[in-house]
C-alpha cells in the first residue's frame, strides 16, 4: 500500500512531506485536495485534518497531518540508517536538532511565509502590497538570517555538524522567496549562500520543488 | 555535577514554561535573573549564549541550550520514564503530531493575545492595542473550535496520557484567559467543554502552581 498525502502539489507543506519522501526513496501517492475549490475546509476534509489545511498522510491505515511530524515519522519508519534525525540516544545531539527545528519554526516560519504571502500570492489574486507590512517583515527576516550567518559560519548545518530535517524544512519558504519573490537573502550571507546552495541542490528538493 | 542554570526572568512567560517542566521532572534548578528591563538580553556578552537576544536559555554542567521548546524537551530526555515524550513509534507521531499543533495553531494566536493580556493584568507601562488583542483572540477561538473535535475523543491534546505537548500550552493558555472571567474565559467556555476539562487539569498541576508568583530557584521537591 503506497504512502498517501492527501495535498494541493504547489503547498509549502505538501512539498514539505513530499521532499522527505523522496529523501528516503519513500514512493507516495499524491491524493489532490482541491484548495481553490475549498475542499480542505469541507466536512470530509476535516475529519481527517481538522484545522482545515493541508497536508494530511494515510500510511497503511496509520493517519496523521502537520508537515514537520510527518516528516519525522517518515524518517522513524523509512529512514533507517538516516541521520536526518539524531539517534535519540544521543541527547545532546538531539538538544541541538530540536533547537534548530524550533528556530525554523519560530524564527524563521513566520515571517519568511507572510512575505511570501505579501509578495508573490497577494499579486497573483491582484491584491494591493501592504509596503509597511513587506518593510517591517524584511526587518525581521534580515535580522533572524543575520543570526543563521553567524551560527553557520561555525557550524555547517543548523544542528551541528550534520544536515537534518532541522535545515531542509527552510526548502521551500526559501525556495519561493528567492526564486519567485526574486528577494537576495544570501548574497551578503556568504555562509548562508553556502549552505542554502548546498540544500536546495540535493536532488529530492530538484524533484518536488515546483510541485509535489 | 553543577546544578542546572535558567538564565531568564522571574514573571517572564517561557521562562515559566521551562520551570513547569523543570518542576513536573523534580529537577533542582538556579535562576539567575537576567535584566531584560536594561538590554540585558541585547548586550554581546548574552548573544554569545542565546544569539537571538530572547530569554530563556539553559546552561545544564556547561551544556547551552536555547529554544523552550527544545530545553524542555532535552530535560524530558533525560527522565525517559516520565512519558512525557512517548517513544513508541505510533504514539511518539501522534506527540509530535500534537506539538506541532501547539507551535502552528495555538501559539502564533496564543502568544500575541496573552502578552499583550498579561502586560495589561501586571500593569507594566507597555504599549497595548485592544483590536490586535480582539483579531487573535477571534482566530484563537476557530482553533479551539478544532482542540474541542479533538479532545472530545481523547484525555489530552497526543492521546490518553500527558505529554510535553499539554504542556506547551503553558504559560498562553493562561494569559488568554485574562480576558473574561474565571467562569467564562476563551479556555473555559460552555461550548467547549472538552477543551475547559482539559485546561482546568493542566493548571491544577503542581508544576503550574509553583510558579504562581514568579519562578524560582528549586533545589528540593
Amino acid at each position: 500500500m503506497p504512502f498517501k498525502i492527501y495535498g494541493f502539489p504547489p503547498s509549502t507543506c505538501t512539498r514539505r512531506v513530499a521532499l522527505v519522501c523522496k529523501e528516503l526513496n519513500v514512493p507516495y501517492e499524491l491524493i489532490p485536495v482541491n484548495i481553490p475549490k475549498g475542499e480542505h475546509k469541507a466536512p470530509e476534509y476535516l475529519k481527517r485534518q481538522p484545522f482545515g489545511v493541508v497536508p494530511a498522510i494515510d500510511d497503511d491505515g496509520f493517519t496523521m497531518f502537520e508537515s514537520r511530524p510527518v516528516a519525522r515519522y517518515l524518517v522513524a519508519k523509512y529512514g533507517k540508517g538516516s541521520t536526518l534525525v539524531p539517534d535519540p540516544k544521543d541527547i545532546i545531539a538531539t538538544a541541538k536538532f530540536e533547537q534548530a527545528v524550533s528556530v525554523e519554526n519560530n524564527h524563521f516560519d513566520e515571517p519568511a511565509g507572510e512575505l511570501f504571502l505579501q509578495l508573490v500570492i497577494k499579486p497573483m489574486r491582484g491584491l494591493p502590497k501592504d509596503e509597511e507590512r513587506v518593510k517591517a517583515l524584511l526587518a525581521t527576516l534580515n535580522s533572524k538570517l543575520d543570526v543563521y550567518e553567524m551560527v553557520l559560519a561555525k557550524q555547517p548545518y543548523l544542528g551541528g555538524d550534520i544536515l537534518t530535517l532541522a535545515d531542509l524544512f527552510h526548502l521551500p519558504w526559501l525556495y519561493g522567496l528567492t526564486e519567485k519573490a526574486k528577494l537576495d537573502l544570501v548574497t551578503s550571507r556568504p555562509n548562508v549562500a553556502r549552505w542554502y546552495q548546498e540544500i536546495s541542490s540535493r536532488p529530492a528538493w530538484q524533484a518536488v520543488k515546483d510541485g509535489a | 555535577m553543577a546544578i542546572l542554570k535558567l538564565y531568564g526572568g522571574k514573571q517572564a512567560s517561557c521562562t515559566r514554561r521551562v520551570a513547569t517542566v523543570l518542576h513536573e521532572l523534580n529537577v533542582p534548578f538556579e535562576l539567575v535573573e537576567i535584566d531584560v528591563m536594561n538590554g540585558a538580553h541585547k548586550k554581546p556578552e548574552y548573544l554569545k549564549f542565546q544569539p537571538f537576544g530572547q530569554i530563556p536559555y539553559i546552561d545544564d554542567d556547561g551544556f547551552i541550550l536555547y529554544e523552550t521548546r527544545a530545553i524542555c524537551r532535552y530535560i524530558a530526555a533525560k527522565h525517559p520514564k516520565s512519558g512525557l515524550i512517548p517513544t513508541d513509534p505510533k504514539s511518539n507521531a501522534l506527540f509530535e503530531q500534537a506539538a506541532s499543533v501547539e507551535l502552528t495553531n495555538f501559539d502564533p494566536s496564543a502568544s500575541k493575545a496573552g502578552l499583550q493580556l498579561w502586560i495589561k493584568k501586571m500593569g507594566y507601562t507597555y504599549p497595548t492595542d485592544d483590536k490586535v488583542i480582539a483579531d487573535h483572540l477571534e482566530t484563537l477561538e476557530k482553533k479551539l473550535d478544532a482542540y474541542e473535535a479533538i479532545l472530545s475523543k481523547q484525555r489530552y491534546v497526543a492521546g490518553e496520557t500527558i505529554t510535553l505537548a499539554d504542556i506547551f500550552h503553558l504559560p498562553y493558555g493562561v494569559y488568554v484567559t485574562y480576558d473574561g472571567s474565571e467562569s467564562d474565559n476563551i479556555m473555559n467556555r460552555a461550548s467547549r467543554p472538552n477543551v475547559a476539562r482539559w485546561y482546568k487539569e493542566l493548571v491544577s498541576r503542581p508544576s503550574w502552581l509553583a510558579y504562581l508568583d514568579g519562578v524560582k530557584t528549586t533545589t528540593a521537591y
